[in-house]
């Protein structure tokens, strides 16, 4: 589990058997530290160029993952009891060796109807109608097939909570 | 008997069976004929016996009565009752003489008066006139004389047996009357006969009896279990006794009063129960005859109709099972229940054997469905930090966007430019070139990723490359069946025209090899044949299958041939032929390749050749698998 919390960010849950998958998840959604070079480069553009330029604050989000659904429904259940739950779950479907992400879903919005749940998968036997009908309801409920870009699912992640 | 694990196979539960039936049947039939039939022998044997016994007393009771009526015709005489009165006494003169007794067959006869005085009496005793006292007939003053000389009624007549020295003697007396039958009684006359031997021949004769008498007094045993049976049973009553040869049946005569006189002994030969034993032994005999007839008429029908074609069905099922081939039939020639059954099961095992493929394909299909959705998964897993590595480089290639180093030399080129924002501007500068190079370096970090990412999705192949060696099912197969889906592949166009010249006999040809991919390789063959010959511009073509055996090496192979009218191919072709990616084909007809099948069939423990005189010659693909076992 790694993660860090800011009352600002919007918390997301991501659930992935592979280490390397968690780590793409991490370097997409997490904020790169700007270096020296970069900031002093930015200091001296504005003061040389666009003194009047707003710079934009992007997107942050507060990342939790885990390797496996029983683990993301433990870490939900914390979440909910602490009074901050996570805005977006993130499951991909098959972790073996533990509950599917189908099985993780539903228990998670058992406990939290208002979350959103993204299921981001390589492969699913489940279809899309298996998946609102065990994991309701439909409209905060969100398939991804892998290979897929997580700078642009993060993107995405920021659109529907903003949405909701 | 096809499995051992049975302890009796039908044939001897059967053999056990009738054989059991058939030694009940016997020992009851011996049982009965015994119990019943021979004791019913010896039954009536002994009535015979007892019959023969009672005929001899009616013979002498006859004699009796003949006896009486001799009398009758005298004693009721007026000449008689004259003659006791004494007022004829020429009546002894004319009617009483020796030769009178003679005439009557009589051996004794006596007139008493009324008072019992003796008028005139003769006793013959061998022919021969003999005395009376001495002879111990009459004249001896005893009750029974007194009671046969005096009669009180003229209704008073005493007729029986009396004992006399001479032996037993068949008496009667009656009352001398008028020929009227009135009295009063003048007297008595008394007639008599000797049971001496001359009487037993004329019973014997008469009654067919070996008769014998012996005196109650003299030769009775008194204590033996037969006459003290005798002297308790009612008069007339007969005593048999059995042994092995001879019934010996005995009864009392009683004398006139009504004491044991005479026991008469009749011995038979025990015919009857001897010619009853014949019979039953002639009827035991013919019925075991009879018994093992049936039964060996009944294990032969049992044994053909039943037993063997079980037998043989067994047999057919257990090579069924050994085999594994579950398209074998029974050939037998029959229309009975146990044909039904055998079609039955035939039809049964088609069904099974048609739902075993349909299950190996669907395995087969299932099987390839979870190795695809696997490798997906592995796949795409690995490939999408590869594609947010490429984000990551596209991120690093826009690094100089936004930048404004073009607009920082100008600005330094420009001799109005104030020193101190010049030494800005070259700052600027050279902070964005360390931040390139910075970007750089991280790009090169992630190319480094990114390939070691592709390098995972190329070992996730080789490992699924690996799994796909494994070796196939490998099963009889009817090459004809094979064949009849293989040409099923043919589109149906209307040129060219394809004539299917499948060789008669091939139904019979079975080859070892994996279905499935057996099939594949048939169809695209017979594909290739109509593509070739669709590429001869020819409006007609034919394709020929036929099938052959021979041994290459200690294996029996079956040769497959699949020619066609096509193309055919040169030398030069001959040898790419089979090589990977090779093709003549154009359209979008083609298959899977020979180089594929080639791997196939070697797969399976075959080979493939190809065969062509020429270009415009046609060709011949051998297809050589080997053979299965016929059933």
């Amino acid at each position: 589990m790694n993660g860090h919390i800011d009352n600002d960010h919007i918390r997301v849950l991501i659930a992935d058997d592979d280490a390397h998958i968690l780590e793409c998840y991490r370097e997409a959604f997490l904020e790169t530290e700007p270096t020296g070079v970069m900031k002093m480069l930015d200091l001296l553009s504005a003061e040389l160029f666009d003194p009047e330029t707003d710079i934009v604050e992007a997107t942050k989000f507060d990342v939790v993952s885990c390797s496996q659904g029983d683990e993301a429904v433990t870490l939900v259940g914390q979440a909910a009891s602490d009074g901050r739950p996570f805005d977006v779950v993130i499951l991909d479907i098959r972790m073996p060796p533990g509950i599917d992400g189908v099985v993780a879903g539903s228990a998670i919005r058992e406990m939290d109807p208002d979350v959103e749940i993204v299921f981001v998968s390589g492969y699913s036997d489940v279809s899309r109608g298996e998946l609102e009908r065990r994991v309701p309801p439909p409209m905060r409920l969100h398939c991804f097939s892998k290979p897929l870009s997580f700078m642009q699912l993060a993107e995405d992640v920021a659109n529907l909570v903003r949405a909701h | 008997m096809p499995r051992e694990a049975a302890t009796m196979s039908l044939q001897q539960k059967v053999s056990v069976t009738l054989l059991s039936v058939t030694t009940v049947l016997a020992l009851l039939s011996y049982v009965i004929l015994n119990a019943v039939v021979s004791p019913a022998f010896d039954n009536l044997e002994m009535q015979a016996a007892k019959t023969n016994l009672i005929r001899v007393d009616r013979a002498i009771a006859a004699e009796l009565d003949n006896l009486r009526r001799i009398s009758a015709d005298w004693a009721p005489w007026d000449d008689s009752y004259r003659y006791i009165q004494g007022e004829y006494p020429a009546f002894e003169k004319s009617n009483l003489a020796t030769t009178t007794l003679v005439e009557l067959h009589v051996d004794l006869m006596i007139f008493y008066d009324a008072s019992g005085d003796l008028r005139w009496e003769r006793l013959l005793v061998d022919g021969e006139v003999a005395d009376l006292a001495r002879n111990g007939v009459f004249g001896l003053g005893s009750a029974t004389e007194e009671k046969l000389i005096r009669h009180e009624s003229v209704d008073s007549e005493f007729s029986g047996i009396v004992h006399t020295n001479r032996g037993a003697m068949l008496i009667t007396s009656q009352p001398i009357l008028t020929t009227n039958g009135t009295g009063p009684v003048a007297g008595s006359m008394i007639l008599g006969r000797f049971l001496d031997s001359d009487m037993v021949t004329q019973l014997r004769r008469r009654t067919e009896v070996d008769l014998v008498w012996h005196s109650f007094d003299q030769h009775a045993d008194f204590h033996s279990v037969e006459t003290k049976k005798l002297l308790e049973s009612d008069v007339g009553a007969v005593s048999v006794a059995v042994s092995d040869d001879v019934i010996d049946a005995r009864s009392l005569l009683h004398d006139i009063n009504d004491e044991p006189i005479l026991v008469l002994h009749a011995s038979m030969p025990r015919s009857i129960s001897a010619l009853g034993s014949r019979a039953l032994n002639g009827a035991l005999l013919f019925l075991a005859i009879a018994v093992v007839i049936v039964t060996a008429v009944i294990w032969l029908l049992l044994r053909n109709i039943i037993v063997k074609p079980l037998e043989s069905l067994a047999g057919h099922i257990t090579n069924i099972r050994k085999s594994g081939d579950l398209s074998r039939k029974w050939q037998i020639n029959r229309r009975d229940e146990i044909a039904a059954v055998a079609t039955e099961f035939h039809e049964m095992t088609v069904e099974l054997d048609d739902a075993r493929k349909l299950l190996l394909d669907q395995s087969f299909k299932a099987g390839r469905a979870d190795t695809a959705a696997e490798v997906m998964h592995n796949i795409r897993n690995a490939m999408t930090p590869v594609i947010n590595g490429i984000d990551r480089l596209g991120m690093v290639c826009s690094v100089t966007n936004g930048m404004k180093v073009e607009q920082a030399t100008a600005q330094l080129a420009d001799p109005a430019c104030l020193t101190e924002r010049k030494d800005k501007l070259l700052q600027y500068i050279a902070s964005a070139f360390r931040h390139v190079e910075d970007s750089h370096a991280e790009g090169r970090n992630e190319l480094a990723a990114v390939s070691t990412q592709a390098r995972q999705v190329e070992a996730i192949l080789s490992d699924q490359e690996r799994h796909a060696q494994v070796s196939p099912i490998i099963e009889s197969l009817e090459l004809d069946k094979v064949l009849d889906e293989a040409v099923l592949v043919i589109p149906k166009r209307k040129t060219p025209v394809i004539e299917i010249d499948v060789q008669q006999e091939i139904g019979r040809f079975r080859v070892q090899g994996q279905r499935v991919g057996l099939m594949q390789v048939l169809c695209n063959l017979v594909l290739n044949a109509y593509e070739s010959i669709a590429r001869s511009k020819s409006s007609s073509g034919r394709i020929g299958l036929s099938a052959s055996t021979e041994t290459m090496g200690d294996v029996e192979m079956v040769r497959l041939i699949v020619s066609d009218t096509g193309c055919g191919f040169d030398a030069a072709r001959k040898q790419k032929i089979f090589q990977r990616g090779f093709s003549s084909k154009s359209g979008n007809l083609s298959g899977l390749g020979l180089h594929w099948c080639a791997n196939a069939l070697a797969g399976m423990g075959g080979r493939i050749q190809a065969k062509s005189t020429g270009a415009g010659q046609g060709a011949e693909f051998h297809v050589l698998l080997p053979a299965a076992h016929q059933s």
